[in-house]
């Protein structure tokens, strides 16, 4: 055993041990260390948004540059805060009213494209996915896959005859496709846990290299 | 009591214990249980594989925080590893404002490994908020979204981004995910809009969600949680490009036997609530 002796990597672990704390259950330590947390996010967010973003992107071109231009946006940034006054409330539609708009505008067509038509076109049967056996075969199941599943999300028709199957068998790729999340959820989780292991056994108590 | 009532009413502190022990023991005692490399994360390697010193620069987007790091950071580290041993240039950024503090972490490390220099071999553009105006904005002109580097030197007079336009410039584009603004994020601007190359790694719960684009061709290579980064390590290692600590390989022991503690809970659980309801 090589125990560090880092302040810092000492206050990290007891930190560590105080979060894992709330498993046994919740107690002093964990709201210490949860609330800790969340202040020090916020209190990082606003200092690194400041620097990052209002800083060189707004103050300095419009007050040292004299870029005139930017009390444009501004004057739209200070509209959000007319929420707070009552008799210009109505001016906080203006920002929203730009960003939904632009926002709208920019993401429909490539969503459109990314999301629909490449995935429209992937599942399609062309003759390159037979050249092999095994990749012909993985078609033709996503294929029935993607129509089982959009039968069971097609409420427009009662299951009856060849739709009943067909959503059944939905069902059954949704379930897969589920199970398949929740594997990987728990591989996730897992992985958190070994990397504060590995930071406790290894940077700390120097167990492991 | 009934055994099996019993079954379905495990503590979950007992729980807890029985994973954790599941997972410290192989830390402690590795059992070397063999790791497969799927065609996913061969795919990416490969496609940085076939790049090389008068390829155009790699951007790695460092789009995850500390919680995330298990998972992501190796990934990190290991692309990194690659494409200095490739002699590619590597461009890094980050969509999350805790994405600089990590990726100085392994700038501060791997670079040296190899002898890279900054600004000949690698640059850093840091942090920048709001996703959309900012990839879309980098299919324009990077340097108007970036004027300056993390150090605040400007693009122009830095060699590797000096002639740097837009996505065009870049030979592959690699974001390391951990949610938004992320890998959906850069397939909707970068991809979709700019046809740039774009490489995933993400975490684990996501990794589900990434497979169609890969099976469609819209990505070019998928990791996926710690198990995409070990994959990742070993074909670095194996391709001989370096003997660096391999994080993700060393948890890959405790990731499967934790798997196995839950697994053995789940059948438990179930077999105490068949019996159970059995007899009801």
């Amino acid at each position: 055993m090589n125990i560090t002796p880092d302040p810092w990597i000492w206050l990290s672990a007891l930190l560590t041990l105080a979060i894992f704390s709330f498993l046994f259950r919740d107690n002093i330590l964990y709201q210490f260390a949860e609330h800790l947390f969340v202040g020090m996010s916020a209190g990082y967010l606003i200092a690194i948004t400041w620097h990052n973003q209002m800083v060189p992107n707004l103050f300095e071109p419009l007050f040292i540059q004299g870029n005139i231009v930017y009390i444009i946006p501004l004057l739209f940034g200070l509209c959000y805060f007319a929420r707070f006054i009552p008799k210009i409330g109505y001016l906080v539609r203006l920002p929203i009213a730009f960003l939904i708009g632009w926002g709208s505008g920019a993401i429909i067509p490539a969503i459109f494209q990314r999301d629909i038509l490449k995935q429209t076109q992937g599942t399609l049967l062309v003759r390159e996915a037979f050249l092999r056996w095994d990749t012909g075969l993985w078609a033709i199941i996503m294929l029935v896959g993607v129509i089982s599943v959009l039968i069971y999300f097609f409420f427009s028709k009662e299951r009856k005859g060849i739709m009943k199957p067909a959503a059944n068998l939905g069902i059954i790729f949704l379930m897969l496709g589920f199970g398949a999340s929740f594997g990987y959820t728990v591989m996730s989780r897992i992985s958190l846990l070994i990397g504060r292991l590995q930071f406790l056994l290894g940077d700390w108590l120097g167990i492991i290299e | 009591m009934d055994i099996f009532k019993a079954l379905t009413k495990i503590p979950r502190q007992v729980i807890y214990v029985v994973i954790a022990l599941g997972v410290i023991i192989p830390l402690l005692k590795p059992i070397g249980l063999p790791i497969r490399v799927m065609p996913k994360s061969r795919q990416l390697f490969a496609a940085i594989d076939s790049l090389g010193p008068r390829s155009k620069p790699v951007l790695i987007s460092v789009d995850f925080d500390p919680q995330s790091m298990p998972e992501l950071y190796p990934m990190l580290v290991a692309v990194l590893r690659h494409c200095f041993a490739r002699d590619i240039k590597v461009i890094i950024m980050a969509l999350w404002p805790q994405g600089p503090g990590l990726a100085e972490m392994a700038l501060d490390v791997i670079p040296k490994e190899f002898d890279k220099e900054y600004g000949r071999d690698f640059a850093f553009l840091g942090y920048k908020f709001g996703v959309t105006a900012i990839l879309l904005g980098m299919g324009d002109n990077i340097k108007n979204v970036f004027p300056v580097d993390y150090h605040g030197t400007p693009l122009d007079s830095i060699e590797i981004t000096a002639h740097l336009q837009n996505y065009d410039d870049l030979s592959v584009v690699i974001t390391l995910s951990a949610g938004d603004p992320g890998w959906r994020a850069w397939l909707l601007y970068a991809q979709a809009r700019y046809s740039a190359r774009v490489g995933i790694g993400v975490t684990a719960v996501s990794a589900a969600d990434v497979y169609p684009y890969v099976e469609t061709g819209q990505v070019i290579g998928l990791l996926a949680g710690m198990k995409g980064a070990s994959e990742y390590e070993i074909l670095v290692h194996e391709h001989g490009y370096s003997e660096g600590k391999r994080a993700a390989v060393q948890g890959m022991d405790a990731q499967s036997l934790g798997h196995l503690v839950i697994m053995v809970f789940i059948i438990i659980g179930n077999i105490g609530y068949f019996v159970m309801r059995r007899k009801k």
